[in-house]
């Protein structure tokens, strides 16, 4: 428990009082712009809560992904660490054709990120 | 152009008074007055504007009401001209496809600073929202979705190439009027493969972006993987979807927005129909959220003859999602680094991690 509201709860409070006392009074295009900004509001306190995590697992999962392929021919499997340049390392790897013989575990690894970042963008479309 | 208030019996600013000049000689009138003139909401893409007419004179003597499409200030990319897209609705039209009757088409920029065109306004409700929601607006799901099915296979009915589509259009509605339609449009040629040429387009739009996103290369390496061996082709609408057709008194009135149209495999419009991103509040009901898939696929392969398969259906409703989120990525691109701060664009871009998951779900239902 924090002392003071931290980024997250500034976030989901200015969105309840944007609910609770501005709506109301709002029809037509305002009402639709509203619920809008109450929608980019949410998605900022999750991402807030959990967006760090979601970006440390995906990294960690494209990287086992990369270090479980075979060294292609003449070069090393040297892993980058941030997330940007693992996702592109894996998209190379996948257009080359070297995650083919490993369905299973790359759709494994990439459903896991995909619902970590649902969980934050629209929480309600994820399926169990 | 501005939006126009609608003042009393004739509107009237530089914007209308250009247009009912050219509308006068367009239609040999002694005098056109426009009696409203507004912005459509909705468009992204396109401006529509509602245009009510009074024409004195001439073989449109009478009131009309008109709709005026064209170009939104910035766009997305692929999307054809408002003179082809004029065309294509010429061609399906003529070929008996529910749309709105294309009329007058104008390429001179300087009667409103853009080509235009004008089509008959059509009764009806579009958002998708409602029509998978309210049930008083679609009282009968399974009879819509059969009409989707039957006119969808009027559109694909149409085949390359080009020019003989166009010449079965004029054989059908007469020849076109010179200074209506001045030269002939064409569309891009077939492609050789439609399905391998759509994933190295997506390719070639993500290879734009600053980041890479790898549940959608898996989507594409997939679809490469499984890359129909045999296909048809036809006119593709692009577009075909629930929020892109009018209903009216719980029928289809007309099929909208035809600027993605051109030659592919019809699968992809099937795909794009029955994706679970456009089935809006209706997510158990295949058919655009209209209705289960049944009905609409009788009612496809009642005018085609078609029969869909499963395997289709799933490996197109993959390739809808992909295309569907190159989309957002391109519209999040236009808030981000297009110089046009949008709310709306922003969170469209937030749909790409919905559409990935899908892409996923959708990959591990069929199985590699």
């Amino acid at each position: 428990m924090r002392d003071i509201s931290d980024a997250a709860d500034l976030m989901t409070t200015a969105r309840e009082a944007l609910l609770r006392d501005l709506l109301p009074a709002l029809s037509g295009e305002r009402r639709y712009a509203a619920l809008m900004i109450a929608n980019g509001m949410a998605i900022a306190a999750r991402e807030h809560r959990l967006g760090t995590d979601a970006a440390r697992n995906e990294g960690a999962r494209l990287r086992n992904l990369l270090d479980e392929l075979p060294p292609s021919q003449g070069e090393r499997n040297d892993a980058p660490t941030d997330l940007s340049a693992l996702r592109k390392a894996v998209r190379a790897a996948i257009r080359a054709g070297r995650f083919d013989a490993c369905d299973a575990a790359v759709a494994a690894a990439l459903s896991h990120s995909a619902a970590d970042w649902v969980a934050i963008s629209n929480p309600k479309a994820l399926r169990t | 152009m501005t939006n126009v208030e609608t003042t009393g019996e004739t509107v009237e600013d530089a914007a209308t008074t250009a247009l009912t000049g050219w509308l006068a000689r367009t239609t040999n009138a002694r005098d056109v007055r426009v009696v409203r003139y507004e912005r459509l909401p909705g468009g992204a893409i396109q401006d529509n504007f509602l245009l009510d007419v009074h024409v004195d004179g001439g073989p449109w003597h009478g009131e009309h009401a008109f709709v005026l499409r064209t170009d939104a200030p910035t766009g997305v990319a692929a999307s054809l001209s408002r003179a082809q897209e004029f065309a294509v609705l010429r061609v399906a039209h003529a070929a008996g496809v529910v749309a709105p009757q294309p009329l007058f088409l104008c390429r001179d920029n300087d009667v409103l600073g853009r080509e235009f065109f004008i089509m008959q306004r059509l009764p009806g409700i579009a958002q998708g929202h409602r029509l998978t929601r309210e049930t008083a607006l679609v009282p009968d799901g399974d009879a819509l979705a059969y009409e989707l099915g039957a006119n969808l296979a009027r559109i694909h009915a149409i085949r390359p190439p080009w020019s003989d589509a166009v010449q079965r259009a004029h054989q059908a509605q007469g020849a076109p009027d010179a200074d209506n339609h001045g030269e002939p449009v064409a569309i891009a040629p077939p492609p050789a493969h439609p399905a391998l040429a759509a994933i190295a387009e997506y390719r070639r739009w993500l290879d734009r972006l600053d980041d890479a996103y790898p549940a959608l290369e898996w989507g594409l390496r997939w679809c490469e993987r499984h890359a129909p061996k045999t296909f048809d082709i036809t006119l593709i609408h692009r577009d075909y979807r629930t929020g892109n057709y009018l209903v009216h008194d719980g029928r289809l009135a007309g099929v909208l927005d035809w600027e993605f149209a051109g030659w592919g495999d019809p699968l992809e419009d099937i795909g794009w129909l029955t994706a679970r991103c456009w089935r809006f509040s209706g997510v158990e009901r295949e058919a655009g959220g209209i209705a289960p898939v049944e009905p609409f696929l009788r009612g496809y392969e009642a005018v085609s003859g078609r029969r869909i398969s499963r395997e289709a259906l799933d490996y197109w409703q993959v390739m809808a999602h992909l295309r569907w989120a190159i989309i957002a990525l391109q519209q999040a691109q236009r808030h981000i680094a297009g110089g046009e701060r949008s709310l709306e664009l922003a969170l469209t871009g937030r749909i790409v991690h919905e559409l990935e998951y899908e892409v996923l779900q959708l990959i591990s239902r069929s199985g590699s």
